[in-house]
């Protein structure tokens, strides 16, 4: 933006750009972002690098665990809050709606999606309980649970787990942080700790280890990819 | 004392209440909802403690504590570059004193000089200055932190360390600035502010104009204001009139400090040495455009960005500690779950409880302590019992 010679006299105007209506130069602006943007991905990258080398037999552990749903004729359920319910959709969409050819797709459950359900349970209960009524509608032994949380420390998730506890279902979750209550306490049997309070950090981890994991999964089953679909078959008929 | 005695009065303090309380019925209110007004100094939130001057407020009337304390807001990885810059061997790192209790991610400053790094306190960036002076084969690096307030002095120490050609002379600067930081706030979706006491000593240097956009761009009322009692009891004053009398503007209460149009050889100064970094990391409060400055380009020798590595660590507070919803507003400080266990005055988790001006250690010293805890305590056991009565 142009400014005339008052203007740039003005040493208000040089301290409070915005109020005169005009950012700065666009190239230091420009300098500055590569900066910030450089800074953030490096960051991003060395999280991320840290977590797989400590977390690689972990995770194929967990993924051994959903693998075993599977076997069982389970499903798997998601579940997490704001951003980390984006993930577990994305979680249960990667299941049932596979991307690579010749993988079949495999029941998995979005609990954070009916807001009818939600919101009455909300209003009537308790955001806590939200999870908790949906397992209870819909989960068996046979099932398995994942949630998303960054700080390990969701009220309803952890209501959650102890629910699915109580079914004997097997539980993962995805957090940061030290890990909070998902970590300390024994109702998740899969616990993965991305160990920084950056939020987007550890979300950003959180879809690398969920990819990661769908591919483990179907790795694990590929051998019992006929078998697979008659389960589903038979889910399908026992629902009937 | 009689100059600082006339602004405690306790009788023109009662005259000002009744005052405020008149002025209940004139000002309208949506669904009772107390008004908030914030004093975004951390100046004004230390007076208003210390001298119960909430307490003496009609409960329709609630204060926000703004994130005016620079020590508070100071991200944590700022603080472990300070330690990485202290630790040179070839370095005397010179600081005020507030600043060397903020906790780093691994340590203080104050841990830092117990470790053996030379770390001095000054009361002026003139003494780490003279340090220079003094100790020609060491770098002095001066830790340049504040608000408007104290760039001039900064700034114009720089110019002084070029007239004298001191080159061991340089500065971490962390100095940031407040009048977008208040438009950050009046910008986020969390903030629901009625009016503000905006900061003197800023506005000492800055004057009256930069706050226009408060009231003509948001329609809130600001008043400048002092930081004795009966300044923050008077500027609470002008700005319900202002709302009683549906009018938005900036206005002075602090007159007898703050000119109109600031300090014009301060600005000249702080405008020579520094200029706008795009954005600056707030604790608690994230990245704020243009709300920090950094050494021009012409003065990069006296820069210790410039002359040493700095590590530019981001560190994230630790979750457990609360100061970012406390210096947005959203909750009280004895809301947050460490305040007065976890985290106390000796031993600090969070800012906040750092500086006498954090709001955290306002409470902590002057809010009635035990009585604070057992309202957490009552409000977590209210949550619970209405979550397991549904």
């Amino acid at each position: 933006m142009p400014q005339n010679n008052d203007q740039r006299k003005d040493p208000l105007h040089e301290l409070y750009p915005f109020l005169h209506g005009g950012k700065k130069d666009s190239v230091s602006e420009n300098t500055a972002l590569l900066e910030s943007i450089r800074q953030k991905s490096q960051h991003s990258l060395d999280i991320k690098q840290k977590f797989f080398t400590d977390n690689a037999q972990a995770l194929i552990e967990a993924a051994r665990a959903i693998a075993n749903v599977y076997q069982n004729k389970g499903r798997m359920f998601t579940m997490g809050n704001g951003g980390s319910s984006c993930d577990a959709a994305h979680f249960a969409v990667e299941f049932q709606h596979p991307v690579t050819a010749g993988r079949p797709a495999l029941p998995a459950m979005n609990l954070c999606v009916d807001t009818a359900m939600i919101s009455a349970v909300s209003n009537d209960v308790g955001v806590r309980h939200i999870f908790v009524r949906q397992l209870d509608a819909h989960a068996q032994a046979k099932d398995g649970l994942v949630g998303f949380s960054t700080s390990g420390k969701s009220e309803n998730l952890m209501e959650g787990y102890r629910k699915a506890k109580e079914l004997k279902m097997v539980t993962i979750g995805f957090t940061g942080g030290d890990g909070g209550a998902m970590k300390s306490s024994n109702l998740v049997d899969h616990c993965l700790v991305v160990k920084t309070d950056s939020i987007h950090r550890v979300q950003e981890v959180h879809v690398a280890c969920y990819h990661i994991l769908w591919d483990l999964v179907h790795t694990l089953l590929a051998d019992q990819r006929g078998r697979l679909s008659d389960n589903r078959i038979d889910n399908r008929e026992e629902m009937r | 004392m009689k100059y600082v005695d006339e602004f405690r009065d306790p009788i023109k303090a009662k005259a000002l209440i009744d005052e405020i309380h008149a002025l209940k019925d004139k000002i309208y209110r949506i669904y009772d909802k107390p008004l908030q007004l914030m004093e975004f100094c951390g100046g004004h939130t230390h007076t208003i403690f210390r001298y119960g001057v909430e307490q003496m407020l009609p409960d329709w009337i609630e204060l926000v504590h703004g994130p005016g304390c620079p020590v508070c807001v100071l991200p944590m990885g700022r603080v472990d570059d300070c330690v990485t810059l202290a630790e040179r061997p070839d370095v005397i790192f010179t600081t005020f004193g507030d600043a060397m209790r903020v906790p780093g991610s691994k340590k203080s400053l104050l841990q830092a000089k117990a470790d053996g790094a030379d770390i001095r306190m000054v009361y002026s960036p003139l003494d780490a200055l003279a340090l220079a002076r003094k100790n020609p084969d060491r770098q002095v690096i001066f830790f340049a932190l504040g608000f408007e307030t104290t760039m001039p002095s900064t700034a114009l120490t720089v110019l002084q360390a070029e007239n004298e050609g001191i080159e061991n002379f340089s500065l971490f600067c962390n100095h940031i600035t407040t009048v977008p930081t208040i438009k950050a706030i009046l910008d986020s979706p969390d903030m629901q502010i009625d009016g503000f006491l905006a900061p003197g000593h800023v506005s000492m240097v800055v004057g009256e104009k930069p706050f226009k956009f408060v009231a003509q761009t948001y329609d809130k009322p600001i008043v400048i204001s002092g930081f004795e009692p009966l300044d923050i009891l008077q500027s609470i004053w002008m700005v319900l009139k202002q709302r009683a009398e549906k009018r938005c503007e900036v206005e002075n209460q602090y007159v007898r400090i703050v000119p109109a149009a600031g300090n014009p050889p301060g600005l000249n100064a702080i405008n020579k040495v520094f200029e706008l970094r795009e954005f600056f990391e707030w604790r608690g409060l994230g990245s704020i455009d243009h709300s920090g400055v950094k050494m021009r380009g012409t003065y990069s020798r006296f820069d210790a960005e410039c002359k040493f590595t700095v590590p530019n660590i981001k560190i994230a507070d630790p979750k457990s500690c609360q100061c970012g919803e406390v210096l947005k507003g959203v909750i009280r400080p004895w809301e947050c779950k460490v305040f007065g266990s976890a985290c106390t005055p000796e031993t600090p988790m969070g800012a906040l409880m750092v500086s006498t001006e954090g709001a955290c250690a306002a409470y902590y010293n002057f809010g009635n302590l035990p009585k604070l805890l057992a309202k957490r305590q009552q409000k977590e056991q209210s949550n619970e019992n209405k979550e397991s009565a549904a």
